[in-house]
Protein backbone atom coordinates (compact mmCIF):
# COMPACT_ATOMS: atom_id res chain seq x y z
CA UNK A 1 0.00 0.00 0.00
CA UNK A 2 1.15 3.50 -1.04
CA UNK A 3 1.98 5.60 1.68
CA UNK A 4 -0.04 8.53 -0.12
CA UNK A 5 -2.57 10.45 1.50
CA UNK A 6 -5.07 12.99 0.95
CA UNK A 7 -5.39 15.55 2.43
CA UNK A 8 -8.02 14.95 5.12
CA UNK A 9 -6.29 11.86 6.07
CA UNK A 10 -4.06 12.13 9.68
CA UNK A 11 -3.99 8.56 9.67
CA UNK A 12 -1.36 5.92 9.37
CA UNK A 13 -1.17 2.36 7.86
CA UNK A 14 0.53 -0.44 9.71
CA UNK A 15 3.47 -0.53 7.53
CA UNK A 16 4.23 2.80 7.11
CA UNK A 17 4.19 2.74 10.45
CA UNK A 18 7.18 0.04 10.33
CA UNK A 19 8.86 1.98 7.62
CA UNK A 20 9.06 5.23 9.61
CA UNK A 21 10.59 3.71 12.88
CA UNK A 22 12.69 1.67 10.77
CA UNK A 23 14.02 5.58 9.37
CA UNK A 24 13.76 6.65 13.31
CA UNK A 25 15.61 4.02 14.36
CA UNK A 26 18.86 3.86 11.79
CA UNK A 27 19.63 7.73 12.77
CA UNK A 28 18.67 7.00 16.35
CA UNK A 29 21.89 4.62 16.24
CA UNK A 30 23.52 7.34 14.37
CA UNK A 31 23.32 9.83 17.13
CA UNK A 32 23.07 6.78 20.17
CA UNK A 33 19.61 8.22 21.48
CA UNK A 34 19.32 4.85 22.83
CA UNK A 35 15.64 3.67 20.73
CA UNK A 36 15.35 -0.16 20.16
CA UNK A 37 13.00 -2.18 18.12
CA UNK A 38 11.15 -5.06 20.43
CA UNK A 39 9.39 -7.53 18.29
CA UNK A 40 7.00 -10.09 19.38
CA UNK A 41 7.74 -13.57 18.97
CA UNK A 42 6.63 -15.22 16.31
CA UNK A 43 4.91 -12.83 14.95
CA UNK A 44 5.73 -9.51 12.20
CA UNK A 45 4.19 -7.23 15.55
CA UNK A 46 6.19 -5.27 17.74
CA UNK A 47 7.49 -1.76 19.12
CA UNK A 48 9.97 1.03 19.77
CA UNK A 49 11.56 1.19 22.93
CA UNK A 50 13.56 3.54 24.95
CA UNK A 51 14.27 3.95 28.78
CA UNK A 52 15.70 7.44 29.91
CA UNK A 53 17.18 8.75 33.86
CA UNK A 54 15.17 11.33 34.70
CA UNK A 55 16.47 13.72 37.59
CA UNK A 56 13.50 15.52 39.14
CA UNK A 57 12.46 17.26 42.23
CA UNK A 58 11.93 14.94 45.02
CA UNK A 59 9.18 17.05 45.62
CA UNK A 60 6.97 15.56 42.77
CA UNK A 61 7.08 12.40 44.68
CA UNK A 62 5.06 11.22 47.42
CA UNK A 63 6.36 12.53 51.13
CA UNK A 64 5.81 8.49 52.58
CA UNK A 65 8.89 8.02 49.84
CA UNK A 66 11.04 11.25 50.60
CA UNK A 67 13.02 9.57 53.41
CA UNK A 68 14.23 6.47 51.19
CA UNK A 69 14.41 8.97 48.45
CA UNK A 70 17.14 11.10 50.04
CA UNK A 71 19.15 8.19 51.04
CA UNK A 72 19.11 6.46 47.38
CA UNK A 73 19.31 9.09 45.19
CA UNK A 74 21.24 11.59 46.45
CA UNK A 75 22.51 12.79 43.08
CA UNK A 76 25.92 15.47 44.72
CA UNK A 77 27.15 17.29 47.87
CA UNK A 78 26.19 20.12 46.47
CA UNK A 79 22.47 19.49 46.01
CA UNK A 80 22.50 18.89 50.17
CA UNK A 81 24.54 22.20 50.74
CA UNK A 82 21.71 23.87 48.69
CA UNK A 83 18.72 22.41 50.32
CA UNK A 84 19.85 23.51 53.67
CA UNK A 85 20.52 27.09 52.67
CA UNK A 86 16.87 27.28 50.92
CA UNK A 87 15.35 26.01 53.61
CA UNK A 88 16.91 27.52 56.66
CA UNK A 89 14.39 28.77 58.95
CA UNK A 90 11.39 28.60 56.01
CA UNK A 91 8.43 26.44 55.71
CA UNK A 92 9.71 25.15 52.25
CA UNK A 93 9.53 22.04 50.08
CA UNK A 94 12.53 19.52 49.96
CA UNK A 95 13.84 19.90 46.59
CA UNK A 96 17.03 17.29 46.50
CA UNK A 97 17.47 15.87 43.16
CA UNK A 98 16.23 12.44 42.69
CA UNK A 99 16.35 10.09 39.63
CA UNK A 100 13.57 8.35 38.30
CA UNK A 101 13.62 5.67 35.17
CA UNK A 102 10.69 6.27 32.03
CA UNK A 103 10.40 3.64 29.68
CA UNK A 104 8.71 4.36 26.51
CA UNK A 105 7.19 2.55 23.89
CA UNK A 106 5.84 3.70 20.75
CA UNK A 107 3.03 1.40 19.28
CA UNK A 108 0.51 0.88 16.65
CA UNK A 109 -3.02 1.22 17.02
CA UNK A 110 -5.02 -0.94 14.26
CA UNK A 111 -7.58 0.34 15.81
CA UNK A 112 -7.36 4.22 15.45
CA UNK A 113 -4.65 3.88 12.95
CA UNK A 114 -2.01 5.72 14.77
CA UNK A 115 0.67 5.33 16.40
CA UNK A 116 0.41 5.71 20.29
CA UNK A 117 3.01 6.27 23.42
CA UNK A 118 2.90 4.26 26.54
CA UNK A 119 5.57 4.43 29.37
CA UNK A 120 6.27 3.47 33.07
CA UNK A 121 7.53 5.39 35.30
CA UNK A 122 9.86 4.24 38.49
CA UNK A 123 12.15 4.88 40.95
CA UNK A 124 15.89 3.62 41.26
CA UNK A 125 14.96 0.61 43.94
CA UNK A 126 11.87 0.07 41.11
CA UNK A 127 8.73 1.23 42.90
CA UNK A 128 6.60 1.97 40.31
CA UNK A 129 5.21 5.15 40.39
CA UNK A 130 1.40 6.18 40.92
CA UNK A 131 -0.60 8.59 38.37
CA UNK A 132 -0.36 11.63 41.01
CA UNK A 133 3.81 11.20 40.58
CA UNK A 134 3.52 11.23 36.59
CA UNK A 135 1.25 14.26 36.45
CA UNK A 136 4.04 15.98 38.55
CA UNK A 137 6.26 15.39 36.02
CA UNK A 138 4.54 16.72 33.26
CA UNK A 139 5.42 20.19 32.29
CA UNK A 140 3.05 22.48 33.55
CA UNK A 141 2.55 23.84 30.15
CA UNK A 142 0.69 20.42 29.32
CA UNK A 143 -1.28 19.78 32.24
CA UNK A 144 -4.30 22.00 31.03
CA UNK A 145 -4.38 20.33 27.81
CA UNK A 146 -4.11 17.26 29.35
CA UNK A 147 -7.13 17.92 31.71
CA UNK A 148 -9.66 18.97 29.42
CA UNK A 149 -11.54 16.14 28.04
CA UNK A 150 -12.10 12.69 30.40
CA UNK A 151 -10.40 10.64 27.30
CA UNK A 152 -7.64 13.20 26.67
CA UNK A 153 -5.38 12.39 28.86
CA UNK A 154 -3.11 10.35 31.00
CA UNK A 155 -4.57 6.79 32.22
CA UNK A 156 -3.12 3.47 33.39
CA UNK A 157 -3.97 0.88 30.51
CA UNK A 158 -2.76 -2.54 30.29
CA UNK A 159 0.10 -2.50 27.82
CA UNK A 160 -1.98 -4.08 24.55
CA UNK A 161 1.06 -6.58 24.18
CA UNK A 162 3.09 -7.43 27.46
CA UNK A 163 -0.01 -7.28 29.90
CA UNK A 164 1.31 -4.97 32.45
CA UNK A 165 0.00 -1.70 33.42
CA UNK A 166 1.85 1.15 31.74
CA UNK A 167 0.46 4.46 31.33
CA UNK A 168 -0.76 5.91 27.98
CA UNK A 169 -1.23 9.52 26.22
CA UNK A 170 -4.83 8.89 24.73
CA UNK A 171 -4.88 9.27 21.22
CA UNK A 172 -8.01 11.24 20.65
CA UNK A 173 -6.40 14.68 19.33
CA UNK A 174 -3.53 12.95 17.49
CA UNK A 175 -5.57 14.04 14.15
CA UNK A 176 -6.00 17.51 15.81
CA UNK A 177 -2.03 18.19 16.10
CA UNK A 178 -1.02 15.64 13.22
CA UNK A 179 -3.63 17.25 10.35
CA UNK A 180 -1.98 20.97 10.61
CA UNK A 181 1.54 19.45 10.07
CA UNK A 182 1.20 17.25 7.58
CA UNK A 183 -0.68 19.51 5.32
CA UNK A 184 2.03 22.13 5.58
CA UNK A 185 4.42 19.97 4.51
CA UNK A 186 2.24 18.27 1.71
CA UNK A 187 1.21 22.07 0.57
CA UNK A 188 5.45 22.72 1.08
CA UNK A 189 5.47 19.52 -1.33
CA UNK A 190 7.61 17.98 1.08
CA UNK A 191 7.07 14.52 2.75
CA UNK A 192 7.90 13.89 6.69
CA UNK A 193 8.22 10.81 8.30
CA UNK A 194 4.66 10.26 10.42
CA UNK A 195 6.60 8.67 14.09
CA UNK A 196 9.57 12.14 13.89
CA UNK A 197 6.73 14.74 13.95
CA UNK A 198 3.98 12.76 16.10
CA UNK A 199 6.56 11.90 18.61
CA UNK A 200 8.32 15.71 18.62
CA UNK A 201 4.54 16.60 19.75
CA UNK A 202 3.46 14.21 22.16
CA UNK A 203 6.81 12.87 23.66
CA UNK A 204 8.00 16.50 25.26
CA UNK A 205 4.87 16.18 27.23
CA UNK A 206 6.04 13.15 29.52
CA UNK A 207 9.61 14.10 29.88
CA UNK A 208 10.72 12.61 26.14
CA UNK A 209 13.10 15.00 23.91
CA UNK A 210 13.85 14.41 20.09
CA UNK A 211 16.73 16.22 19.14
CA UNK A 212 15.94 18.49 16.11
CA UNK A 213 18.35 16.36 13.95
CA UNK A 214 16.02 13.90 13.41
CA UNK A 215 13.56 16.27 11.29
CA UNK A 216 16.32 16.90 9.25
CA UNK A 217 17.89 13.74 8.77
CA UNK A 218 15.33 11.19 8.78
CA UNK A 219 13.24 11.04 5.74
CA UNK A 220 9.66 9.29 4.89
CA UNK A 221 9.42 6.04 3.88
CA UNK A 222 8.91 5.13 -0.15
CA UNK B 1 -31.23 -2.25 11.98
CA UNK B 2 -31.15 -4.99 15.02
CA UNK B 3 -33.62 -7.72 14.18
CA UNK B 4 -36.75 -8.18 17.14
CA UNK B 5 -35.11 -11.61 17.95
CA UNK B 6 -31.97 -10.35 18.82
CA UNK B 7 -33.90 -8.96 21.79
CA UNK B 8 -33.70 -12.15 23.49
CA UNK B 9 -29.93 -12.78 23.05
CA UNK B 10 -29.19 -8.82 24.10
CA UNK B 11 -31.17 -9.23 27.70
CA UNK B 12 -29.65 -13.64 28.11
CA UNK B 13 -25.84 -11.25 27.84
CA UNK B 14 -26.98 -8.75 29.85
CA UNK B 15 -28.72 -10.45 32.61
CA UNK B 16 -26.25 -13.33 32.91
CA UNK B 17 -24.97 -13.83 36.35
CA UNK B 18 -22.25 -15.63 38.02
CA UNK B 19 -22.96 -16.41 41.62
CA UNK B 20 -19.47 -15.91 43.92
CA UNK B 21 -18.30 -15.77 47.30
CA UNK B 22 -15.73 -13.85 48.57
CA UNK B 23 -13.59 -14.58 51.45
CA UNK B 24 -10.59 -12.44 53.04
CA UNK B 25 -7.51 -13.43 52.69
CA UNK B 26 -5.97 -14.87 55.80
CA UNK B 27 -3.04 -12.16 55.26
CA UNK B 28 -5.23 -9.37 56.42
CA UNK B 29 -5.45 -8.34 60.45
CA UNK B 30 -9.00 -8.60 61.33
CA UNK B 31 -10.57 -7.24 64.70
CA UNK B 32 -12.69 -10.45 64.65
CA UNK B 33 -13.13 -13.38 62.19
CA UNK B 34 -14.37 -12.14 58.77
CA UNK B 35 -17.45 -14.31 57.57
CA UNK B 36 -17.63 -14.75 53.46
CA UNK B 37 -19.89 -12.57 51.69
CA UNK B 38 -22.33 -13.73 48.71
CA UNK B 39 -23.22 -12.14 45.46
CA UNK B 40 -25.10 -12.76 42.45
CA UNK B 41 -22.21 -11.05 39.91
CA UNK B 42 -23.22 -9.54 36.54
CA UNK B 43 -21.30 -10.88 33.68
CA UNK B 44 -21.19 -7.36 31.71
CA UNK B 45 -20.13 -5.30 34.79
CA UNK B 46 -16.70 -4.47 36.50
CA UNK B 47 -15.82 -6.51 40.13
CA UNK B 48 -14.97 -2.81 40.83
CA UNK B 49 -18.31 -1.96 39.67
CA UNK B 50 -20.25 -3.72 42.01
CA UNK B 51 -18.34 -4.93 45.12
CA UNK B 52 -18.85 -1.96 47.45
CA UNK B 53 -21.08 -4.41 49.75
CA UNK B 54 -18.03 -6.43 49.47
CA UNK B 55 -15.93 -3.83 51.09
CA UNK B 56 -18.49 -2.67 53.05
CA UNK B 57 -18.55 -5.78 55.12
CA UNK B 58 -15.28 -6.47 55.53
CA UNK B 59 -14.30 -3.14 56.79
CA UNK B 60 -16.41 -3.83 58.92
CA UNK B 61 -13.95 -6.72 61.39
CA UNK B 62 -10.99 -4.22 60.37
CA UNK B 63 -9.35 -0.95 61.78
CA UNK B 64 -9.12 2.08 59.48
CA UNK B 65 -5.29 1.47 59.35
CA UNK B 66 -4.89 -1.96 57.96
CA UNK B 67 -6.90 -1.08 54.78
CA UNK B 68 -5.66 0.46 51.91
CA UNK B 69 -6.88 -0.34 48.30
CA UNK B 70 -8.75 -3.58 47.66
CA UNK B 71 -8.19 -5.92 44.88
CA UNK B 72 -9.22 -9.31 44.39
CA UNK B 73 -7.55 -12.71 43.42
CA UNK B 74 -8.47 -16.30 42.38
CA UNK B 75 -6.09 -19.01 43.27
CA UNK B 76 -3.07 -16.64 43.55
CA UNK B 77 -4.07 -14.83 40.24
CA UNK B 78 -5.08 -11.38 40.78
CA UNK B 79 -8.07 -10.39 39.04
CA UNK B 80 -7.94 -7.80 36.82
CA UNK B 81 -10.90 -5.61 37.59
CA UNK B 82 -10.82 -3.65 33.70
CA UNK B 83 -11.97 -7.17 32.10
CA UNK B 84 -15.36 -7.80 32.29
CA UNK B 85 -16.74 -10.27 34.89
CA UNK B 86 -18.17 -12.25 32.38
CA UNK B 87 -14.80 -12.57 30.66
CA UNK B 88 -12.48 -12.85 33.95
CA UNK B 89 -14.64 -15.84 35.40
CA UNK B 90 -14.49 -17.67 31.76
CA UNK B 91 -10.92 -17.61 31.74
CA UNK B 92 -10.07 -18.46 35.20
CA UNK B 93 -13.10 -20.43 36.83
CA UNK B 94 -15.44 -22.02 34.30
CA UNK B 95 -14.27 -25.30 34.76
CA UNK B 96 -14.83 -25.58 38.39
CA UNK B 97 -17.95 -25.62 40.54
CA UNK B 98 -19.92 -22.92 41.51
CA UNK B 99 -19.63 -20.33 43.29
CA UNK B 100 -16.75 -18.60 42.31
CA UNK B 101 -14.52 -18.26 44.92
CA UNK B 102 -12.95 -14.93 45.17
CA UNK B 103 -10.46 -14.41 47.55
CA UNK B 104 -10.19 -9.84 48.98
CA UNK B 105 -7.36 -8.36 49.58
CA UNK B 106 -6.78 -4.89 51.44
CA UNK B 107 -2.92 -4.60 51.26
CA UNK B 108 0.17 -5.33 49.06
CA UNK B 109 -1.47 -3.88 46.17
CA UNK B 110 -0.03 -5.95 43.14
CA UNK B 111 1.73 -2.66 41.16
CA UNK B 112 2.71 -5.11 38.15
CA UNK B 113 -0.52 -6.77 37.35
CA UNK B 114 -3.49 -4.48 38.18
CA UNK B 115 -4.39 -1.22 37.21
CA UNK B 116 -5.32 1.47 39.69
CA UNK B 117 -8.73 1.83 40.52
CA UNK B 118 -9.17 4.87 42.63
CA UNK B 119 -12.77 5.82 41.90
CA UNK B 120 -15.97 4.95 39.55
CA UNK B 121 -14.76 7.41 37.61
CA UNK B 122 -11.48 5.49 36.33
CA UNK B 123 -14.03 2.25 35.89
CA UNK B 124 -16.15 5.02 33.59
CA UNK B 125 -13.40 6.50 31.67
CA UNK B 126 -11.94 2.67 31.05
CA UNK B 127 -15.65 1.76 29.71
CA UNK B 128 -16.05 4.39 27.90
CA UNK B 129 -12.77 4.37 26.09
CA UNK B 130 -13.68 0.98 25.01
CA UNK B 131 -16.82 1.93 23.72
CA UNK B 132 -15.05 4.64 21.62
CA UNK B 133 -12.75 2.41 20.39
CA UNK B 134 -15.16 -0.22 19.25
CA UNK B 135 -17.08 2.91 17.63
CA UNK B 136 -13.59 3.69 15.53
CA UNK B 137 -13.37 0.21 14.38
CA UNK B 138 -17.54 0.00 13.11
CA UNK B 139 -18.49 3.31 12.15
CA UNK B 140 -14.27 5.12 12.08
CA UNK B 141 -15.93 7.19 15.37
CA UNK B 142 -18.61 8.62 13.37
CA UNK B 143 -21.78 7.52 15.78
CA UNK B 144 -20.14 8.13 19.12
CA UNK B 145 -18.90 11.71 18.19
CA UNK B 146 -22.50 12.60 17.33
CA UNK B 147 -23.36 11.70 20.28
CA UNK B 148 -23.58 13.92 22.83
CA UNK B 149 -22.40 13.76 26.43
CA UNK B 150 -25.69 13.26 28.02
CA UNK B 151 -26.34 10.41 25.83
CA UNK B 152 -22.53 8.79 26.97
CA UNK B 153 -23.15 9.29 30.08
CA UNK B 154 -26.67 7.50 29.83
CA UNK B 155 -24.67 4.51 28.05
CA UNK B 156 -22.44 4.71 31.32
CA UNK B 157 -25.35 5.33 33.68
CA UNK B 158 -27.26 1.84 32.13
CA UNK B 159 -24.45 -0.12 32.73
CA UNK B 160 -23.71 1.28 36.49
CA UNK B 161 -27.53 0.88 37.58
CA UNK B 162 -27.95 -2.13 35.63
CA UNK B 163 -31.05 -0.64 33.42
CA UNK B 164 -31.07 -2.50 30.40
CA UNK B 165 -33.63 -0.62 28.87
CA UNK B 166 -31.44 3.04 29.59
CA UNK B 167 -28.48 1.51 27.62
CA UNK B 168 -30.09 -0.07 25.32
CA UNK B 169 -31.85 2.96 24.22
CA UNK B 170 -28.38 4.58 23.70
CA UNK B 171 -26.47 1.22 22.37
CA UNK B 172 -29.21 0.82 19.88
CA UNK B 173 -27.31 3.85 17.51
CA UNK B 174 -23.65 2.31 17.97
CA UNK B 175 -25.42 -1.28 16.85
CA UNK B 176 -26.64 0.27 13.84
CA UNK B 177 -25.21 -0.61 10.28
CA UNK B 178 -25.78 0.97 7.29
CA UNK B 179 -26.85 -1.90 4.78
CA UNK B 180 -25.85 -0.23 1.21
CA UNK B 181 -22.02 0.14 3.16
CA UNK B 182 -21.68 -3.42 3.81
CA UNK B 183 -22.43 -2.82 7.66
CA UNK B 184 -19.70 -2.38 9.86
CA UNK B 185 -16.47 -1.69 8.92
CA UNK B 186 -14.53 -3.77 11.16
CA UNK B 187 -15.79 -5.99 13.92
CA UNK B 188 -15.06 -5.19 17.11
CA UNK B 189 -13.67 -8.33 18.95
CA UNK B 190 -11.40 -9.45 21.47
CA UNK B 191 -9.88 -13.21 21.88
CA UNK B 192 -8.30 -12.91 25.42
CA UNK B 193 -6.04 -16.09 26.39
CA UNK B 194 -4.42 -16.98 29.58
CA UNK B 195 -1.23 -18.34 27.94
CA UNK B 196 0.29 -15.97 26.82
CA UNK B 197 1.86 -12.38 28.15
CA UNK B 198 -0.62 -10.63 25.18
CA UNK B 199 -3.80 -10.08 27.01
CA UNK B 200 -5.93 -10.24 24.10
CA UNK B 201 -5.85 -11.06 20.37
CA UNK B 202 -7.43 -8.19 18.45
CA UNK B 203 -7.60 -7.51 14.47
CA UNK B 204 -8.75 -5.98 12.43
CA UNK B 205 -11.72 -7.89 10.39
CA UNK B 206 -14.42 -7.30 8.15
CA UNK B 207 -17.96 -8.49 8.45
CA UNK B 208 -18.03 -9.50 4.80
CA UNK B 209 -15.71 -10.97 2.23
CA UNK B 210 -14.19 -9.19 -0.96
CA UNK B 211 -16.57 -11.44 -2.50
CA UNK B 212 -19.93 -10.05 -0.86
CA UNK B 213 -20.22 -12.94 1.48
CA UNK B 214 -21.02 -12.31 4.97
CA UNK B 215 -18.76 -13.71 7.24
CA UNK B 216 -19.28 -16.04 10.56
CA UNK B 217 -17.52 -16.48 13.98
CA UNK B 218 -16.09 -19.33 12.32
CA UNK B 219 -14.41 -17.22 9.38
CA UNK B 220 -13.05 -15.29 12.15
CA UNK B 221 -11.48 -17.86 13.89
CA UNK B 222 -9.96 -19.90 11.13
CA UNK B 223 -8.48 -17.00 10.21
CA UNK B 224 -7.08 -15.38 13.38
CA UNK B 225 -6.87 -18.18 15.69
CA UNK B 226 -7.35 -21.42 14.33
CA UNK B 227 -6.17 -22.98 17.39
CA UNK B 228 -9.32 -22.56 18.99
CA UNK B 229 -11.77 -24.81 16.30
CA UNK B 230 -11.42 -28.39 16.60
CA UNK B 231 -13.86 -30.60 14.85
CA UNK B 232 -14.38 -33.76 16.83
CA UNK B 233 -15.21 -37.00 15.64
CA UNK B 234 -17.68 -37.98 12.84
CA UNK B 235 -18.26 -34.77 11.30
CA UNK B 236 -21.48 -36.45 9.96
CA UNK B 237 -22.66 -37.18 13.39
CA UNK B 238 -25.19 -34.92 13.68
CA UNK B 239 -24.59 -35.01 17.78
CA UNK B 240 -21.30 -33.70 16.70
CA UNK B 241 -21.04 -30.92 14.06
CA UNK B 242 -18.27 -28.84 14.37
CA UNK B 243 -17.72 -27.50 17.59
CA UNK B 244 -16.14 -24.09 18.86
CA UNK B 245 -13.50 -25.83 21.53
CA UNK B 246 -12.04 -22.95 23.34
CA UNK B 247 -9.20 -23.87 25.98
CA UNK B 248 -8.05 -21.46 28.50
CA UNK B 249 -9.81 -19.06 25.62
CA UNK B 250 -12.53 -16.81 25.94
CA UNK B 251 -13.99 -15.17 22.60
CA UNK B 252 -15.29 -11.54 22.90
CA UNK B 253 -17.94 -10.86 20.98
CA UNK B 254 -17.84 -6.69 21.54
CA UNK B 255 -19.89 -5.83 18.41
CA UNK B 256 -22.95 -5.87 21.23
CA UNK B 257 -21.38 -3.17 22.79
CA UNK B 258 -20.75 -5.95 25.51
CA UNK B 259 -18.48 -8.57 25.95
CA UNK B 260 -19.71 -12.12 26.00
CA UNK B 261 -17.52 -15.07 27.05
CA UNK B 262 -18.39 -17.88 24.89
CA UNK B 263 -17.17 -21.21 27.00
CA UNK B 264 -16.19 -24.14 26.10
CA UNK B 265 -19.45 -25.60 24.40
CA UNK B 266 -17.70 -29.43 23.64
CA UNK B 267 -20.10 -31.94 25.27
CA UNK B 268 -19.64 -33.66 28.21
CA UNK B 269 -19.37 -37.21 27.98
Amino acid sequence: MAAERNPASCYLDERTFRLCCQLFLQHSETIQDGWSWEQIKGTDEGFMKKTLLIPVKSSVLHKQHECSMQDENMVTDDTQANVEDETAGVQAVCEIHAVLRYEYHVLYSFSYQIPVLYFRASTLDGRPLSLEEVWGNVHPNYRQRLQQGPWDTLTQQDHPLLGQPFFMLHPCRTEEFMKPALDLAQAENKRVNYIVTWLSVVGPVIRLDVPLSYSTEVSAPD
Amino acid sequence: MIMADDKDVLRDVWFGRIPACFTLSPEETTEREAEPYYLLLPRVSYLMLVTDKVKKHFLRVMKAEDVEEMWFEYEGTPLKWHYPIGVLFDLHASNTALPWNITVHFKNFPERDLLHCPSNSVIEAHFMSCIKEADALKHKSQVINDMQKKDHKQLWMGLQNDKFDQFWAMNRKLMEYPTEEGGFRYIPFRIYQTMSDRPFIQKLFRPVSPEGHTLTLGDLLKELFPAAICVEGDPHDENNSPRYYLMKTCLQFRHLSQEVGIRDVRKRH
